[in-house]
């Protein structure tokens, strides 16, 4: 059984085949690189696996059980974290705050608590606190914390939403085009904390991008789409030779 | 019983027709700057304050009156877009709806302050007369709804399609990025915009003069019955809104008659709860609701 | 020493001395700031803090404020003990109002809806004339406890003081903590608080059940205080107050809807024998606190000294 099994999935908006019967499986423990033109239906595939966009035709599975008519916070509640595109943060709280957000089922302080003030609520912040801070040590920016989100620079913010999507150690992330509109040093960086997470943790990671070159060394399955078809699937080698895709996507 | 219903049919219709006129004229301003305008109901009534004081005050005859009329409201909407909208267009949703409310309640309060709590009367440009034919009743008052409503829908159609300025407003109602990039000035026909919204509005304001007494409070009643014959018809949809105000017409005679007074007054209330909670988008709209 | 939010503290034991330094009619102006700050508070949670548009604030007020006088004139419960069940009424109309949010209804279809919501409501008093004394309004007799009648202004003074300082001390803990999160990030991003596994759907109810039953509250204290309830009290010049409250307050801040109370409440009063001049004053007020000032006189506040920072006020 693998981690996330997508089969014959579709997205459609009105007419438009945004993700035309898509099939792949991700394992614990890999990283997949999903690149593709623009408009090719990346971003709309997530959508699909984060329950934001139903199907029009497919299933999806997630350790095993069909989460494709479940809502999106009970995908989320289940194990699979995503970033966005753009502008995912919530630019009211600070850095700390959204990383709490993020732990948001794993506070576990009730309402009647919370209104009395009994110590269970007040240690249940305390420790996601706690947490929070940790996160953001391990990730190198822990000078961020108390910054509101909208004010972190680019970089910052891609950082807090990786972080943020990470907290609860979901067994699946979906990344967004993460490193768009970093500087190359930063994405270099970003791929080896990536590579560090999926080999630490043991846990699956796909990764949009549109650029296949960041990707080859991160990812150890490449995934091509085109026009919503997945057209090639493979380790990255392989896949960078093969001929449909030179002529679709890299002979641009 | 039954009998009745050509009746109720043709008075619904023409009172229809003016909640089409002012549903239509909330569509064009949202459909230009996707701002909801909740102040619009204060403004239609305005309208028909405007010819009042035109009248009473300045003693102009009525044909004056009125463009003088739609032309304040013009300017007034020009003015409100310019000043009050424009300058936060690209700030939260909350903001932008709080201004119009807020300028709503100036305008109704400065009515307040003129009138207080007296009802005011429009004074009437004609004779109320009645027709009769194939067993119905219609009064001059409705002809001319009719009349002007449909003259302006069959207008506001010719210039939407056929002239440069309407050429140019469905690109803006297409997209706004789009229209700049092709070196439209969006600001000057948001302006542009939303003075026609609020003159058509009012023009609606100044119909509805003829069979309301004027007071300060009209402007939520005409405001709900927009409302509710956007919603009905699909908010953005420009030919729903005029089916919507239609049928709200229609079936507050209806079920007023059959069923309830009471119907009267609540059917726009239930038609805005029942769509949306049913059918958000409408009869015509887009996809309008959010997948939680 | 360093000045901690405790210092707040002091706000309610000094005004324990109020009624020595005012004469009656004074002492029902403050004690309809009381009652306007547990409006503020209440309103605030679900456009300050859950972010939407919501117009069901008159309606919640009117349904608290009528149910207390009903319990009280139909089924004999003293005022006292139908504070609570006031609440729980407004309460149960904030869930009702909270349906069309998840039927996936947002801004300003929401924003209609519960438009609607409050008309109908309006409609109901003056139509249920058995139940609200329709136009005529409906008498609220003074509330009593074992022989003790809380008649005079000072007494209900000390009455109100109490339900105040109990619910802006539960709803500032309600907002501080991981739902006051999840209210503020569905107002920020939706589409994100979800994928953070935020059951936005159930956070809408409850902030709408929230801000009904404090409202409800604020209703009941307002029915024990005016004594007699007539529809027109809650018509669009109640809404335009209530939104004047928490905007020039601050939008989302505890403290703005405290200090928009004190600051808006009275003026009312001023201006009685002008009709019109609130709806017209309101009204521009509003218009040059958006231009101006977007989160109202409470971030003014917080450049003076951090403790009046709520939490959740974004404003340096
Ligand atoms: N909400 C939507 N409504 C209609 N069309 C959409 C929507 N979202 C995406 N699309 C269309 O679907 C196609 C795929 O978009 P997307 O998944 O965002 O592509 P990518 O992320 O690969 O750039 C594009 O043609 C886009 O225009
Ligand atoms: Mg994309």
């Amino acid at each position: 059984m693998a981690l996330l099994e997508i089969t014959g999935a579709s997205v459609q908006f009105g007419g438009l085949t945004a993700v035309n019967e898509v099939s792949f499986q991700a394992e614990p423990g890999e990283v997949r690189a999903l690149i593709g033109p623009n408009g090719a239906g990346k971003t709309s595939l997530f959508k699909a696996i984060a329950g934001e966009e139903p199907l029009s035709a497919g299933t999806i599975r997630f350790q095993g059980a069909p989460i494709h008519d479940l809502t999106p916070h009970e995908i989320s509640a289940r194990g699979v974290r995503r970033t966005f595109q753009n502008g995912g943060l919530f630019g009211e709280l600070t850095a700390l705050e959204n990383i709490l957000a993020g732990l948001h089922t794993r506070i576990p302080s009730s309402f009647g608590g919370l209104l009395l003030g009994t110590r269970a609520a007040k240690t249940a912040e305390k420790n996601g606190t706690r947490k929070a801070r940790a996160l953001l040590e391990m990730m190198g920016i822990p000078h961020v914390a108390d910054q509101w989100a909208r004010d972190l620079s680019g970089g910052q913010q891609r950082m807090v939403e990786i972080v943020r999507a990470l907290a609860t150690d979901p067994p699946l992330l979906l990344l967004d085009e993460p490193a768009v509109g970093l500087a190359p040093p930063a994405r270099a960086e970003l791929m080896k904390i990536i590579r560090r997470l999926v080999e630490e943790e043991n846990i699956a990671v796909i990764l949009i991008e549109h650029a296949i070159e960041f990707v080859m060394t991160v990812c150890d399955t490449l995934m091509v789409l085109n026009n919503g078809e997945l057209i090639a699937e493979g380790p990255p080698e392989e896949v960078r030779r093969n001929r449909e895709v030179l002529e679709a996507y890299l002979g641009r | 019983m039954l009998s009745l219903l050509p009746q109720l049919l043709v008075s619904g219709i023409a009172i229809g027709m003016l909640y089409a006129l002012i549903a239509l004229s909330m569509t064009i301003l949202y459909r230009a700057t996707t701002v909801v305008n909740f102040g619009h109901g204060d403004l239609v009534m305005a309208g028909a304050y405007m010819v009042l004081i035109f009248m009473v005050n300045v003693t102009l005859p009525f044909l004056p009156a009125l463009l003088l009329s739609l032309a304040a409201l013009f300017g007034f909407g020009y003015l409100l877009h310019r000043a009050f909208i424009w300058p936060i267009i690209n700030g939260p949703h909350l903001g932008l709806a709080m201004m119009a409310i807020a300028i709503g309640y100036a305008v109704r309060g400065l009515v307040r302050l003129e009138y207080g709590s007296e009802m005011a009367k429009m004074p009437r440009p004609f004779e109320e007369q009645f027709f009769f034919a194939f067993n119905t009743v219609m009064t001059l008052d409705e002809i001319t709804f009719c009349v002007v409503v449909v003259v302006m829908l069959v207008v506001s159609y010719l210039v939407f399609s056929r002239t440069r300025f309407g050429r140019i407003v469905q690109a803006m109602f297409q997209t706004q990025r789009g229209a700049s990039l092709v070196g439209i000035n969006v600001r000057l026909f948001n302006n542009l915009i939303w003075g026609v919204g609020c003159a058509l509005g009012a023009l609606g304001g100044v119909m509805l003069g003829l069979i309301l007494v004027l007071d300060p409070d009209a402007g939520v009643w005409t405001l709900l019955r927009g409302f509710a014959a956007m919603t009905l018809g699909g908010f953005g949809s420009l030919h729903g809104a005029v089916i919507g105000g239609l049928i709200i017409g229609v079936l507050e005679k209806v079920l007023g008659t059959y069923v309830s007074t009471a119907f009267i007054d609540i059917t726009c209330y239930l038609v805005i709860i029942v769509v949306l909670l049913v059918r958000p988008r409408g009869l015509f709209g887009q996809h309008a609701t959010l997948r939680i | 020493m360093k000045l901690t939010r405790s210092v707040f503290w002091l706000l309610p034991i000094a005004a324990l001395a109020l009624p020595l330094l005012v004469n009656p009619y004074h002492q029902y102006v403050v004690n309809l700031i009381l009652v306007y700050v547990v409006v503020g508070v209440g309103f605030n949670i679900v456009v300050g803090n859950l972010g939407q548009l919501a117009f069901s604030n008159v309606a919640f007020f009117g349904i608290g404020a009528y149910a207390s006088a009903i319990f009280t004139t139909q089924l004999g419960i003293p005022w006292w003990l139908t504070v609570i069940p006031a609440g729980v009424v407004g309460a149960i109309a904030g869930c009702a109002a909270s349906i069309p949010a998840l039927r996936g209804v947002r801004l300003f279809y929401l924003a209609i809806m519960t438009l609607a919501f409050g008309e109908l409501m309006r409609w109901s008093y003056i139509r249920t004339p058995a139940l609200t004394g329709g136009s005529m309004g409906l008498t609220v007799p003074p509330a009593e406890l074992f022989g003790w009648v809380l008649e005079s202004e000072t007494q209900k003074f000390y009455v109100f003081l109490v339900i105040v300082v109990v619910i802006v001390v539960a709803v500032s803990r309600i907002l501080e903590s991981r739902i006051g999160r999840a209210f503020l990030s569905i107002k920020n991003d939706e589409r994100a608080a979800a994928a953070m596994a935020v059951p936005t759907g159930r956070y809408f109810v409850l902030a709408f059940a929230l801000s009904g039953f404090v409202v409800g509250i604020g209703g009941s204290m307002y029915a024990a205080l005016v004594g007699h309830l007539s529809p027109e009290a809650f018509d669009l010049v109640q809404l335009i107050l209530h939104f004047a409250i928490i905007m020039v307050g601050g939008l989302g801040s505890l403290v703005g809807s405290i200090l928009g109370a004190v600051l808006i409440t009275a003026t009312p009063e001023l201006f009685r024998d002008w009709p019109g001049f609130e709806e017209l004053m309101f009204g521009i007020v509003i218009v040059i606190v958006i231009l101006f000032l977007p989160r109202g006189l409470a971030s003014l506040l917080a450049r003076v000294h951090p403790i009046f920072k709520d939490r959740y006020l974004r404003e340096d």
